[in-house]
């Protein structure tokens, strides 16, 4: 039962949310979703395609009714037609028609009868109403709330009579928070930090250590590794020849804007106009590489206006999905069945594109590598500035030990110098004429002609009509105007997806989509909350990932009961942590921080690591050749691998990599033999393991139980228990039998991958504790967030 | 294990997987206490599909007509196949060659490269003699002696008309239905409807060849699985190297290492399990499982060294070398070894300049083995349940384009074998030039309904939840079954 004091004030909340409170029925929980999805189609926003005049996805459209007469008559279920359509045996009477094959349950039925018996009240859908700040629930006795998250958390597991988890142990908590915030493992001597000072005071401790990770550039590193699937950044242009294009500054731009925590509004104006802002910089210019990160084409005979259909549309979808949480793709045929957006929303708001310059393409376009993509600029990023300004500075004013100290210094300067990379940005031309195109077709321009504007639904949100055309930079700052925009939305949006970023799923669980067909928040209040925060923050990134991961309900342990599986088997009650695989970057970097070949250079151009021959024979326009890295961009961060659209590198691929040619805002989680055989056999792990066994034999102790527990320590923060080892000592001695017998193989293994092969090491031994370090990084546990 | 780890909730007797498997399908059935959506279940479903150990398909058998396939072999002549030189017999554009297009034709029409000289078109008479094969006596091309041996067992669409002009798109919506990038491919479709007969094979296997006409690039999208969870994506075997990347041992490896290595990992992996009661690492370790098997099963499937030299002359494969008739011979290996979807591409169809040469060059490559699969396999009697479907991704246009001709969407042909396939009939037509299609228009769509239909799959039903809606190979315009081929 729900305390006393709480139900009290829920009466403060508005209807909207208190549908999770009350044991009646939720127009917005329990009845939309059904109409949306057994009605609509037929008898919901899209007018053409509307049957029996009826229209029942708004309240006055129901209340109308349709040809036949009262369709719903609030508190009296037998003289709604509704009902009697639903319940009917009749084929030629039931709804939905048979054709459909849709067929509604039994308890699906009641709950509509129900809610006639209710009074049959219609809510506007929760996505388009905008957030506001609901009161925190108190909690009688609470003393496991650390902030205000968990109270939303633990009065909800309170109701359903659930108890959170207790506190995972440091080991875990410790790796967790490096995982989600950088990306990386903890080494042994930061989990034994963590440890020692989580005795202390846990709650400083983890604030502490919060602090740390958020100020270190690879949290940048992490948060782009999101963001770059959401706007489909890639290296390539995608369509036919899926030549290289220019544009690795815009991803570095995107890790300097988190690591320098831009303002999210900011970061949304810089990368959508920045080149309207007034005096724009080098930055906001190479922000504007958003609007080029499209798929294009350069196929001999392309045509030109079937593709700038696509390209318009491509636009609208990743805008949409990104900022907006809709799918307005659906616009380009028809009105959006499910959602109020209409097809000349879409198009409007594709019109505010149509100052970018796409006709360029057409023209310049060539089958080189990298292909030619005006306008492009030649650029250093900020990072680079910054350092080319430190290295003067220390030319001028240093003293010098010697000769070879300066000529360093001279050299990395030269180099940075020289290291000015293109990158593809928007130029605003004279707008081109933007057309409805009737049925989404192409060849017809009979449709009538639109200008940019917003959503007309939306219009609350809306300006007052400006005099002038609405511009790029116009639509950046409605998105972000929590007053005059919809910024409120867009903030709902984005903090549901750093909740998916540190507690596996979101708030609301459709991170794409919240229109009719996506899922009402488990806790709806807890989002509003969050979604004001951000904005109320300045659009603060860092202070949200903080709030998030020092609140009780983050610390929690992640094991699971048959109760809780029962009860919660998705976990969205957070009565526990979730744990789950690493996605696949870091599948590669943790292998390779293990190791000790990772390299943490920051930015720059794509990493080529080992990939197998003749991946790209497909490739043509021109013919492609990969020739991997053979020095040490070999090691970098997954998040730095050359993104071949069509042919995305085999082991990002295996792991669930999106190829990036739309909007990924939730990466599948996958479990294959393929996957399996990567870790195994891809070089770029073995040769990681066998440079990890270097490791372990120079130092990890005189013996095989020092060594062992030396790579548990620095593969899983822990040690090895009496059965672990006994297993492990079984694969230790049957692979050093085996190499005995075969020294060739063993130094043939050793020698896997380029790295330099240890003069100093016994071949047998070498080769018998790489296959302990492939077990190791075969492990489970080594790729999974706990 | 870590031993703080685990304090944090009570422990459980010893799982096994059978009984985390059920718990798993009682949970999800059930929903749960509080409300979960229809949008919320069939995503839950979806992360199933991504994790179940061995998947059945979603129909777990339950299919809704007697089947007649069991498994299709796609042959995607990919690059657009000129219609007039292979399937489509067109006396009276013969009479017209050289001179103009009749403007009726072409007016106000969507042209590719021609478009730019549309006020000189002329007509390119078909480069080849038809000739009438087989008992049924249909006419075909000349130039595909061998197809044309097997002229009764396939059923003729000539009938056919797409959306998409240009080569990546127009292949993007003969493999998903779509032109939105994104969306699963039929092979896809078909392992999450059906699953596949092996456990040691992918089920959707991909392997491309090229030879004949320009090499136009082939997107590995062509046979992803789009929203559908990955481990449902086309494989693609590759002629040269490993024939699956990640398949063969690192250097120095014995398969007895290898085998030792995974025991342990596996018996690793189990401990972890049963700690934490995880059913997705009992998941991970089958799969660990099936990539041992694999690692196995897939050098021994492509080492056709063991078969008998009249089979190898049959299909006019060399072991090893990566050509279409190689492919074909892998082909069938794959279809007795219970692989679902089998798709053979082969780059050497797009003839903008000498078709007349280009074909007889494509021909060279292809004709003898194709007709030799389809024959090796009624011997073999795998006929009566693989579905066999030749064609490409558009036509090409009755209109020269130098001596060549130009991508054509209006129109174009394919044939289907096997599996319950009407063999000797013919179906739909052109008008006289082979421009538009003037009897009996057959979708893309129409195509894939039909596929589904000898599966035993009625194509309305096999449908995924994403973003919010019931997706389905076959879109959401209605389409039909083309039952006339149907035997």
């Amino acid at each position: 039962m729900m305390p006393r004091r709480f139900l009290a004030l829920s009466i403060l909340v508005p209807v909207l949310w208190t549908g999770g409170l009350s044991a009646s029925v939720d127009f917005n929980r329990d009845i939309r979703p059904i109409l949306s999805d057994y009605c609509f189609t037929c008898h919901g926003p899209d007018e053409r395609k509307r049957k029996g005049e009826l229209r029942l996805d708004t309240a006055a459209g129901a209340l109308k009714g349709g040809e036949t007469g009262d369709t719903i008559v609030a508190g009296k279920p037998d003289d709604s037609e509704l009902i009697h359509r639903l319940f009917s045996t009749d084929p030629d009477e039931i709804m939905p028609l048979p054709k459909t094959h849709k067929k509604l349950s039994k308890g699906q039925k009641e709950l509509i009868r129900q809610w006639i018996v209710e009074g049959a009240r219609y809510e506007e859908p929760w996505t388009y109403v905008p957030p506001r700040r609901h009161p925190v629930p108190p909690v009688e006795g609470n003393d496991w709330s650390e902030n205000w998250i968990d109270n939303f958390i633990l009065t909800r597991l309170q109701r359903e009579n659930l108890t959170p988890s207790p506190d995972t142990d440091p080991v875990t908590l410790v790796r967790r928070l490096h995982f989600d915030l950088i990306g990386l493992p903890p080494t042994p001597g930061e989990v034994n930090q963590f440890v020692k000072r989580w005795k202390e005071d846990p709650s400083a401790c983890l604030e502490a250590t919060t602090d740390e990770l958020l100020a270190s550039p690879h949290f940048g590193e992490r948060m782009a590794m999101y963001w770059l699937d959401l706007v489909r950044y890639a290296d390539t242009c995608g369509y036919h020849g899926d030549q290289d294009h220019s544009i690795s500054p815009y991803r570095d731009y995107v890790i300097d804007a988190f690591n320098d925590n831009l303002p999210f509004d900011r970061f949304t104006r810089e990368q959508l106009a920045g080149d309207l802002l007034p005096n724009p910089t080098v930055d906001q210019k190479i922000a504007t590489g958003y609007n080029r990160l499209l798929q294009t084409s350069h196929e001999g005979g392309v045509q030109a206006k079937e593709y700038l259909a696509i390209y318009f549309a491509d636009r609208v979808r990743n805008l949409s999905n990104v900022w907006m949480g809709a799918t307005v793709g659906c616009g380009q045929c028809h009105d959006h069945k499910y959602d109020p957006y209409t097809s000349r929303d879409f198009y409007a708001l594709g019109s505010f594109f149509a100052d970018v310059d796409e006709s360029q393409h057409f023209k310049v376009g060539s089958n080189s590598l990298p292909t030619r993509r005006p306008p492009e600029i030649e650029v250093h990023t900020k990072r680079e500035r910054q350092r080319i300004a430190e290295l003067r500075k220390l030319l001028k004013t240093a003293r010098f030990a010697d000769e070879a100290a300066r000529k360093q210094v001279e050299t990395e300067l030269a180099a940075l110098e020289k290291a000015r990379r293109k990158t593809m940005i928007t130029v605003a031309i004279k707008p081109r004429t933007i057309r409805i195109l009737p049925r989404g077709n192409w060849l017809d321009d009979s449709g009538p002609v639109v200008e940019p504007a917003f959503p007309a639904f939306l219009a609350r949100n809306n300006p007052p009509p400006a005099s002038a055309r609405l511009t790029r930079l116009d639509l950046a700052n409605w998105l972000t105007d929590p007053d005059a925009g919809t910024g409120g939305l867009t903030a709902r949006v984005m903090v549901n997806r750093f909740w998916y970023l540190v507690f596996g799923s979101g708030i609301s669980k459709r991170l794409e989509d919240f229109g009719g067909q996506g899922e009402a928040p488990v806790h709806p209040e807890l989002l509003d909350n969050l979604a004001v925060e951000f904005y109320e923050s300045g659009w603060n990134v860092k202070h949200m990932m903080k709030l998030l991961v020092t609140s009780r309900t983050y610390r929690q342990g992640s094991l699971t009961s048959v109760v809780l599986r029962e009860r919660d088997p998705y976990n969205r009650l957070l009565a526990r942590q979730s744990r789950y695989r690493l996605p696949a970057e870091t599948i590669r970097d943790n292998a390779l921080a293990i190791s000790g070949l990772l390299r943490t250079d920051y930015g720059g151009a794509s990493a080529k690591p080992y990939q197998p021959a003749g991946y790209y024979r497909h490739l043509n326009f021109p013919a492609r050749k990969y020739a991997h890295h053979a020095d040490d961009r070999q090691w970098r961060r997954g998040l730095y691998v050359h993104w071949q659209r069509q042919f995305l590198h085999p082991m990002l691929r295996a792991f669930d990599a999106p190829t990036r040619e739309e909007c990924t805002a939730e990466r599948p989680r996958s479990n294959t033999p393929i996957a399996a055989m990567t870790l195994l056999n891809d070089p770029s792990f073995v040769e990681a393991a066998r440079v990890f066994a270097e490791r372990i034999l120079k130092e990890g102790g005189k013996d095989d139980k020092a060594r062992l527990e030396f790579a548990y320590r620095e593969a899983l923060s822990r040690l090895p228990d009496g059965k672990e080892r006994e297993i492990m000592t079984r694969l230790f001695q049957a692979a050093g039998k085996e190499f005995k017998a075969n020294p060739a193989a063993a130094r043939e293994l050793v020698s896997t991958g380029q790295a330099p092969v240890p003069g100093n090491l016994d071949a047998i031994e070498h080769a018998t504790w790489t296959t302990v370090a492939r077990a190791i990084l075969n492990l489970s546990e080594t790729y999974t967030r706990n | 294990m870590n031993p703080a780890a685990g304090v944090a909730a009570p422990q459980l007797p010893v799982m096994n997987d059978q009984f985390i498997n059920a718990i798993n399908r009682r949970t999800f059935l059930k929903g749960s206490s509080y409300s979960v959506g229809s949008a919320a279940l069939a995503y839950l479903l979806s992360q199933d599909a991504g994790a179940a150990p061995k998947w059945k398909g979603v129909l777990d058998g339950k299919l809704h007509f007697a089947p007649k396939a069991k498994r299709i072999i796609h042959l995607c002549m990919a690059g657009g196949p000129s219609h007039l030189e292979t399937l489509d017999h067109k006396p009276e554009l013969a009479k017209l060659n050289g001179k103009p297009m009749p403007e009726s034709f072409t007016k106000g029409q969507q042209l590719a490269q021609l478009q730019g000289r549309r006020n000189q078109l002329k007509c390119l008479g078909p480069q080849y003699e038809f000739k009438p094969y087989g008992e049924c006596g249909r006419l075909m091309s000349s130039a595909f002696p061998h197809i044309g041996s097997i002229a009764d067992e396939i059923a003729v669409i000539n009938s056919l008309s797409t959306e998409q002009i240009n080569h990546d798109p127009a292949h993007t919506f003969m493999n998903t239905g779509a032109v939105i990038p994104g969306r699963p491919s039929m092979g896809s479709w078909l392992l999450y409807g059906l699953g596949a007969d092996t456990d040691e094979l992918p089920g959707f296997v991909v392997m491309t060849s090229a030879g004949g006409g320009q090499d136009q690039p082939i997107a590995a999208r062509q046979w992803h699985s789009g929203f559908l969870p990955s481990r449902f994506q086309g494989v693609q075997f590759n002629s040269k190297g490993d024939p699956v990347h990640y398949v063969k041992n690192p250097a120095g490896v014995s398969r007895e290492t290898q085998g030792d290595l995974l025991k342990t990992v596996n018996g690793l992996n189990n401990l972890l399990g049963k700690r934490q009661n995880d059913p997705e690492i009992a998941t991970r370790i089958a799969q660990y499982e099936m990539a041992f098997k694999m690692q196995a099963s897939v050098p021994d499937l492509v080492d056709v060294s063991k078969e008998p030299k009249h089979i190898l002359e049959l299909y006019g494969a060399k072991p090893g070398d990566g050509s279409f008739a190689s492919n074909c011979l892998l082909a069938r290996r794959l279809a007795e070894r219970g692989v679902r979807f089998i798709q053979l591409y082969h780059r050497g169809w797009d003839h903008h300049g000498n078709v007349k040469g280009a074909i007889n060059t494509v021909s060279g490559h292809t004709d003898k083995a194709t007709a030799a699969l389809v024959k090796d396999l009624k011997e073999r009697g795998l006929l009566e349940d693989t579905l066999i479907i030749w064609g490409g991704e558009f036509g090409r246009t009755p209109m020269a384009q130098g001596n060549g001709r130009d991508h054509h969407i209006q129109a174009f042909s394919l044939w289907m074998a096997g599996a319950g396939i009407k063999g000797g009939v013919s179906y739909g037509s052109t008008d006289e030039l082979g421009y538009a299609v003037a009897q009996d228009h057959v979708s893309v769509h129409d195509l894939h309904a039909t596929m589904l239909k000898q599966l035993g799959i009625n194509h309305e039903l096999l449908t995924y939840r994403f973003q919010g809606l019931d997706f389905r190979l076959t879109g959401v315009e209605e389409s039909r079954v083309i039952k006339e081929v149907l035997a």
